[in-house]
């Protein structure tokens, strides 16, 4: 009974704090705001090649030639971070295997790692976000991509196309 | 079934490794016991785990907070409590030159001590982000890993605040910056006690003189793929809290210009609470808002596990210890005419602007490409490489020995 009492109170507790207090950067919920993916498809429209989305919020895009990608992380991501204060870019030449971590952001006290889908050798990285970090929060899928990677193989897995990306976020 | 009015239910943990010499059988038993905490920790089915550490290696103890991150079930709560031995914890993209006082660190008291040191202080670098803090046998440490879909910077925080009002501290409350701190106005009005943002004492005017708010506790955060860490601590009741600021304050700190991420210091306090009852309060306060039954205990013999004692190591190597730093550059002018770039750790470039007698190149010689924690004694260093050795050369090896001084930490 006590304990039910407090279950019910610790739940009120929640909601009438999240109702009370929209404050900008008190609950930061990794759950994206309504008004993003209709500015991210301004932003993708830039774009001529198609981009790829994993459902860690990376996105890719390859080389027409097919041998090399960019990697970035995506509008969505990048919203739901805050203000980055620190990118973590690989270093050129390393290798990174699908999955793996390829670097990490740093924003309100939390570090992210960024994952790379695909398999291959970084041979170039966007050094402009060491001196301005806080750039990825605007444009994240244009000037403020990650690193360039050349393929050691096809990239496989689960790719989802702007679309599908769009559906993924909207159900998260 | 609902967690019931008993605070205290932790089963001990069966598996024990404190003697030297162990025979064959309980090796193997030793084995079966840490497969089956792994396999617990991994255990779909275990959707609410709570563990307390009996270790206070705050290596170690982080190893094991980062093996839960990546290896319980996507859709689990995880509470851990430790407490750690007096350490100095600086954030994954932080400058330890910058934001420690490191020649304090061995314990040996320079005249520069401005309270009595502690002893011997570990330096650690988490993997979560945030600024630089200090631990020791008062603070408690409580982490929570949760799915990343249902993560707020504040829910944890607030939990603990609840915890910390029901054991009679009602100037808890969680602030802006997602810490815990006790308000320290008079009072000022009735606020709701549900509302773990406010408290009675909270004072809204910035310039009115109220005393400020004294931290109390400090949270950092790591997201990985589907799973987010909420770590923090709790300063229950440090015997060392005076000297707190004296270690987090590096003398050379008006002479490097860092990337990355700087510390935000605050004044704090001892919360004056009992750490068992504490301990106890927490996890309650977890069960209430997850369900999950008994608190199991862990400690050194997790060091046999595989992941946990890689990501011992890896945390104790020099290269992530001072290499992971980000781009700095230290001057040390007006004093001593050098500035040195400093890439991952490694000196990149050196400026001196007595450059006509060739010192700038010897001294670009002995630098550049050099890792900057190898070198322990600037003097000695500076010699074999300046010829002939100058009056004002002791200056600089003076200047560099005390804003850069680098202790032995690891065993290479």
């Amino acid at each position: 009974m006590a304990a039910r009492f407090s279950v019910a109170r610790a739940a009120r507790q929640l909601t009438s704090q999240a109702a009370r207090r929209p404050s900008p950067f008190a609950c930061q919920r990794w759950q994206r705001p309504q008004s993003i993916v209709e500015k991210r498809l301004f932003t993708v429209s830039a774009a001529a090649r198609e981009k790829k989305y994993t459902d860690d919020h990376e996105w890719i895009e390859l080389s027409d030639d097919k041998k090399t990608c960019t990697l970035g992380i995506s509008t969505y991501a990048a919203h739901a971070l805050g203000d980055v204060i620190y990118v973590e870019l690989p270093s050129p030449e390393m290798e990174v295997s699908a999955g793996e971590a390829i670097g990490a952001v740093e924003s309100v006290k939390s570090a992210s790692d960024i994952l790379s889908p695909v398999s291959g050798t970084v041979y170039e990285v966007n050094s402009a976000l060491e001196d301005k970090p806080g750039q990825i929060n605007i444009d994240p899928e244009d000037g403020s991509w990650i690193a360039k990677i050349t393929l050691s193989e096809e990239p496989e897995g689960n790719l989802m196309s702007a679309e599908e990306y769009k559906a993924y976020t909207e159900d998260a | 079934m609902a967690p019931s009015s008993g605070l205290s239910r932790v089963a001990l943990y069966t598996g024990s490794l404190t003697r030297p010499s162990t025979t064959l059988a309980s090796m193997s038993s030793m084995r079966r016991a840490l497969s089956s905490w792994s396999e617990k920790v991994g255990d779909a089915a275990n959707r609410v785990q709570s563990y307390i550490s009996r270790s206070t290696d705050p290596y170690l103890n982080l190893s094991i907070e980062e093996h839960i991150l990546r290896k319980s079930p996507a859709d689990s709560h995880v509470l851990f409590l430790y407490v750690n031995r007096p350490c100095v914890v600086i954030g994954r993209n932080q400058n330890p030159w910058l934001e420690v006082n490191l020649g304090l660190l061995d314990g040996r008291t320079p005249a520069a001590a401005t309270t009595p040191l502690i002893g011997n202080v570990d330096l650690v670098r988490r993997r979560s982000g945030g600024g630089a803090v200090f631990h020791d046998g008062g603070n408690l440490n409580w982490s929570v890993v949760c799915p990343k879909d249902d993560f707020t910077r504040d829910k944890h925080a607030e939990m603990v605040v609840r915890a910390l009002r029901k054991l009679g501290v009602d100037r808890a409350r969680v602030n802006e910056r997602h810490d815990i701190v006790l308000d320290q106005a008079d009072r000022q009005s009735d606020s709701d006690p549900r509302d773990t943002h406010r408290t009675p004492y909270t004072s809204d005017g910035d310039g009115d003189g109220a005393p400020r708010p004294l931290k109390v506790s400090g949270s950092a955060y790591k997201m990985i793929s589907q799973r987010a860490l909420h770590h923090a601590t709790t300063l229950l009741s440090s015997p060392n809290v005076r000297s707190i600021s004296q270690y987090l304050r590096s003398p050379a700190k008006d002479h490097i210009q860092a990337k990355g991420v700087a510390s935000v210091s605050s004044p704090v306090s001892n919360i004056g609470v009992d750490m068992e009852l504490f301990k106890e309060t927490l996890q309650h306060e977890f069960r209430t808002a997850y369900g999950g039954g008994d608190t199991q205990i862990v400690g050194d013999e997790l060091l046999e596990n595989d992941s946990i004692r890689k990501g011992y190591s890896e945390l104790r190597t020099n290269d992530w210890l001072w290499q992971q730093t980000p781009q700095f550059t230290i001057s040390l002018q007006p004093a001593a005419n050098i500035e040195l770039i400093v890439r991952h750790g490694v000196v990149h470039e050196v400026h001196h602007n007595q450059g006509e007698d060739g010192r700038l190149s010897m001294l670009q010689t002995a630098l550049v490409g050099r890792k900057l924690h190898e070198i322990r004694d600037w003097s000695a260093f500076l010699k074999g490489h300046i010829r002939p050795w100058k009056k004002e050369d002791n200056v600089l090896a003076q200047q560099l020995q005390s804003h850069l001084p680098v202790l032995q930490l690891f065993e290479t």
